[in-house]
């Protein structure tokens, strides 16, 4: 099913990045970048009280400004829509007007001439507010519904159920029951959220810069929301700093900011975030609580798995993904890798006076593959069996595939023992053991080894879309390719790049897919004028789905290629071969004719064109590939635990996974390594708090702690490249790091002193107090 | 997060400076390294009327031997701070500060002018019982390190004055040990423990709203005690505030911790 590596090609070199020449030397292009003339500057007044009734407005005091108030736009409002039966569907407004719901909703907008005159204006305007009980915990009663449809906060609840588990628990040797506690997290890309907006009243277009990981839903949807033809309005995504899910949301702030413009028509409005808006108001995620209990045999073999999931989804249903994307994938995904006939899991989505959650790499696994770990984590302990023996005992194998997990969804990969059995080999796994073993009898400090198996859900096609069952599906891409009348190549993609370089793994695939130079390939993202369609970046779908359909163009304009070459040349398409430019007959040493003089004839010799062949030389395809391609993953980390401080020095972290067929090794190895150092930020540092009246307590980097180079050790990354079932042969590679850590660095811990952590971050003081606990009761 | 209007004001020397500040009336910031000052002004929870920027004042940034101290100028940067040889506590205590972008902008007046108590400095400057020279409207007064924390993140300075010098005696010995969430975080807790003559003075950061000595920690030290007993003493007199990072409990234990760290690197043993 796979490509056969074509060794004048591209594809599975680390090719140097077409993106870089202007990421490195400073000439990025982002939203910000943007200048043009009469620009106005955009600040948000957002409110201070996390729940409250709006009383007043007045802006009389803010001279020399324009400002929106809630009540410009309160016919408009985002609704995520989803089919799922148990989902109350609920609004969002543009700027809030009847009440607030979360601390830092934007309540009204300034416009000025720089964003400093703009932020002086909204000291000027008065909102008066009556305060509501606001709520702050998902699994606390309620204290007033955050929206009326939803008197309990519950926005959507589905239990997942298969075999019999009431009757499984009966008859288990062993049950592990624990609650555990995922802290709530920020993706805080490196570039916060932009916008640029400019509507032009002649012939009503609307053209809006967005650094946003999804641009034809962004215009999709502003489309509807402002009655505009879809085709006059342009949502460009220039270079975007980082993105991870963050961005594939349609905010608020977004729809002001186009309706603002159009209110204001030839004056561009810009907005650029602040780090301080950001952690506010950008979606946050991983909020959740698991009440796990899980029946094992006195084998250690898993019977059954009993679960109740509380997601936080915060104050709003984000368009399009809905309240329901953490809980759902939770329920879906929760027995990860391993076999399980008998499974029940009750998830809801909770309204919350918080932040709205989204996506956020990863979606709901880092925690939820916690959550199973901590179960095989406590069975071995209680069983007296090693961690990695009670896996083996329970994984999936490639003999199980294709394999049904309890949720429905069909594991095709079966690759996780191989993934552990090259991940112990790296660490040393006998070695680590030994250490440890020698260490426990002296005063060093104790070592612990944490183990996570996972798997990651790629490239999702209209089967198994991504998504809770929303108005739309999300399988497909398109892609155009042009071959140019100089025989050099452009292609307008529908994918977006947050710095993942798909330019780069765009130009490869079409270059070896048509047989000419990646130098000459240019890839043109990012502009819903330009590219016929892409849903965006999410789910690790854009190396298959916008891969593959590049992979389909180039093979449909080589075709074309090799019709109008054989028509020139007087031979049989079959007979042609091409390779770096060239066009030769097969047996034939040299080559006959170049990619660049067929070009030529394709556009400007029509005299030459062969009877029944057009000019030009393009076509446009799309690919969807139906299902999508499970990703096995396997982390082993040795970290050694100070017992009077608490403190956690990784001391080797591995991770092997199965990223298929790896097109650009260094791009695969840089999303790996970046998502597992968001791992352990969110394992050991990353933590959003709120108080009891729903103040973010961490507003600022001072206090809500990213991980620096200083704090992510040097990581061991492998492979087992089992090719995937499409054409390229490529799996996903996004999001699968950050769903080892939690569980990894919690289980190292419980490894090294004994200790359950329930609750993360596994903070130093955490582990202190669990420690001290133990201490206590001895 | 852009600061509200100011007046900026960029004086020759320090006679301007302080004219400036007393025209300010109260409502004047000294602009040095601003590596706190302007954060807080890009949130508009600091809004001074005038930001008198003093890094074009002469004669303030050099570091100089000046008998058994360290003559530290009030605009030499923690780098320079962390480079010097003649003084390897304020070496030590300088590279824990922040990040090298941070280090290569910040001050030593302006870190003791801000008095932030989980900062390094002011505990390295009480520690060795620094003296701090203050230009004012009335000249030059000098005044210890003790004296100049009041409180949290306040100072005896009046809203004319400026640290123009800050002289730290240089210890016989010393310890230092910090408990930082990240490298580069604030302190939790910041231990300084200094030698001069046969006194062994232990000072702490981060646990109160001023840097502070451990005088039930000194007694057990001057007392022969050990340093796990000076160090349980250390974690008992103070009284933390539980946050974010840890409850009370823990953050008395971490004292305890780095006091006897702090004190292990002057060998006094358990």
């Amino acid at each position: 099913m796979s490509v056969e590596p074509d060794r004048n090609g591209s594809l599975g070199r680390s090719v140097r990045r077409k993106e870089d020449q202007r990421l490195v030397t400073g000439h990025g292009r982002f939203v910000t970048d943007l200048e043009l003339p009469r620009m106005r500057h955009v600040a948000f007044l957002r409110s201070p009280m996390a729940h409250a009734r709006i009383t007043g407005v007045d802006t009389s005091q803010a001279t020399g400004v324009r400002v929106f108030t809630g009540a410009d736009f309160a016919e408009v409002e985002l609704r995520a829509q989803s089919a799922l039966p148990s989902y109350v569907e609920t609004g969002q407004p543009v700027l809030a007007h009847d009440k607030v719901c979360f601390a830092g909703e934007a309540v009204a907008a300034v416009v000025a001439a720089d964003r400093y005159r703009a932020e002086d204006g909204c000291e000027m305007v008065e909102i008066d507010y009556d305060p509501l009980p606001p709520t702050v915990c998902a699994w606390e009663p309620p204290r007033e519904p955050v929206h009326p449809q939803a008197p309990d906060n519950v926005l959507l609840e589905r239990t997942f159920e298969a075999g019999e588990v009431d009757e499984t628990f009966a008859g288990a040797a062993v049950v592990v029951e624990r609650d555990l506690i995922t802290n709530r997290h920020s993706g805080n890309p490196m570039e916060c959220r932009a916008g640029v907006a400019v509507f032009d009243a002649a012939d009503r277009t609307l053209t809006f810069w967005n650094g946003t990981q999804v641009p034809h839903i962004v215009r999709n949807m502003i489309a509807e929301l402002m009655d505009l033809p879809e085709g006059n309005v342009r949502v460009i995504a220039p270079d975007v700093g980082g993105g991870f899910g963050v961005k594939a949301v349609l905010y608020p702030e977004d729809v002001a900011l186009c309706l603002m413009a159009r209110a204001m028509p030839g004056v561009p409005l810009k907005w650029t975030e602040d780090r301080a808006e950001h952690l506010l108001a950008a979606t946050h995620a991983r909020d959740h609580r698991y009440r796990m209990r899980a029946a094992f045999d006195d084998e250690g073999m898993l019977l059954a798995v009993d679960a109740d999931v509380t997601c936080n989804v915060g104050a709003y249903s984000v368009y399009p993904w809905t309240a329901g994307i953490e809980p759902l994938m939770a329920g879906g995904l929760l027995s990860g890798p391993y076999k399980l006939e008998h499974y029940r899991a009750t998830v809801r989505g909770v309204a919350t006076n918080t932040a709205p959650s989204g996506p956020y790499r990863g979606v709901a696994r880092p925690a939820s593959v916690y959550a199973m770990e901590a179960m095989l984590d406590s069975a071995a302990a209680r069983l007296g069996l090693d961690a990695v023996e009670i896996r083996r005992r329970n994984v999936i194998m490639p003999e199980d595939i294709p394999y049904r997990m309890p949720s429905r969804l069909v594991d095709d990969s079966g690759h996780y023992a191989q993934c552990l059995d090259k991940a112990l080999d790296l660490i040393d796994y006998p070695a680590v053991r030994a250490e440890q073993e020698r260490r426990r009898g002296t005063g060093e400090a104790p070592i612990g080894i944490g183990v996570a198996l996972y798997n990651e859900l790629t490239g999702l096609g209209r089967a198994a879309s991504a998504g809770p069952r929303m108005p739309f599906r999300t399988g497909h891409d398109a892609c155009t390719v042009r071959i140019n009348p100089d025989g050099r190549v452009t292609v307008f993609s529908g994918v977006t790049s947050q710095g993942q370089g798909l330019e780069t793994t765009v130009a490869q695939i079409v270059a070896d897919g048509i047989g000419v130079g990646y130098d000459d390939v240019d890839v043109r993202i990012g502009d819903t004028d330009a590219s016929l369609w892409g849903f965006g970046a999410f789910s690790s779908r854009q190396a298959v789905i916008g891969g593959g359909a590049a992979h389909r163009t180039a093979e449909a304009v080589k075709v074309k290629l090799l019709d109008l070459a054989a028509g020139l040349l007087e031979a049989s398409a079959d007979d042609l071969r091409v390779a770096g430019g060239q066009i030769r007959v097969v047996g034939e040493p040299e080559p006959r004719i170049s990619v660049a003089e067929v070009a030529r004839v394709a556009y400007l010799e029509s005299n030459r064109l062969p009877d029944g062949i057009e000019p030009g030389l393009d076509a446009t395809r799309f690919y969807d590939p139906i299902r999508g391609a499970f990703a096995a993953g396997a982390q082993v980390a040795a970290a050694e635990v100070d017992r009077v401080t608490g403190e956690l020095a990784i001391l080797s972290y591995v991770c092997v996974e199965d990223a298929g067929r790896a097109m650009h090794p260094q791009i695969v190895d840089g999303q790996i390594a970046g998502s597992i150092a968001q791992g352990i930020g969110g394992a050991l540092y990353e933590h959003l708090v709120y108080d009891a009246d729903g103040n973010l307590s961490t507003g600022t980097l001072l206090d809500y702690l990213m991980p620096t180079s200083a704090e992510i050790p040097e990581l061991v990354i492998s492979h087992v490249a089992q090719p995937a079932a499409n054409p390229l042969g490529v799996r996903g590679v996004g999001e699968g790091g950050t769903l080892g850590p939690n569980a990894v660095l919690a289980g190292a811990v419980h490894d090294a002193l004994g200790i359950e952590i329930d609750t993360l971050p596994v903070s130093p003081s955490r582990v202190w107090e669990a420690l001290h606990a133990e201490v206590v009761r001895a | 997060m852009k600061c509200a209007p100011f007046d900026y004001v960029r004086p020759a020397g320090v006679d301007e400076v302080v004219t400036t500040l007393r025209q300010a009336g109260g409502d004047g910031k000294i602009l040095a390294g601003g590596q706190s000052l302007v954060p807080v002004m890009a949130m508009r929870m600091a809004r001074p009327s005038v930001l008198v920027d003093v890094n074009r004042a002469p004669g303030l940034s050099s570091i100089e031997a000046d008998g058994d101290a360290v003559r530290v100028g009030a605009l030499a940067r923690h780098s320079l701070l962390e480079a010097q040889e003649d003084h390897p506590l304020l070496a030590e205590a300088a590279s824990w500060i922040g990040h090298t972008a941070i280090r290569t902008r910040g001050t030593t007046g302006g870190s003791l002018a801000h008095a932030d108590p989980s900062a390094e400095l002011p505990v390295v400057a009480v520690a060795t019982g620094a003296t701090v020279s203050v230009a004012g409207p009335d000249g030059v007064r000098e005044t210890t390190a003790a004296d100049l924390f009041t409180g949290m993140m306040t100072t005896s300075l009046a809203d004319d004055e400026m640290i123009t010098a800050v002289r730290f005696p240089r210890p016989s010995r010393w310890g230092f040990a910090e408990f930082a969430r990240r490298h580069g975080d604030f302190a939790l807790v910041t231990v300084v423990v200094t030698g001069f003559g046969d006194e062994l003075r232990v000072t702490l950061g981060g646990v109160s709203a001023a840097p502070v000595r451990a005088h039930a920690a000194e007694a057990v030290l001057a007392g022969g005690g050990s340093a796990r007993d000076a160090a349980q003493a250390a974690s008992e007199e103070i009284e933390p505030t539980a946050d974010l990072h840890g409850s009370v409990p823990f953050r008395r234990a971490m004292t305890a911790e780095m006091v006897r760290r702090a004190l292990a690197r002057v060998d006094v043993e358990n």
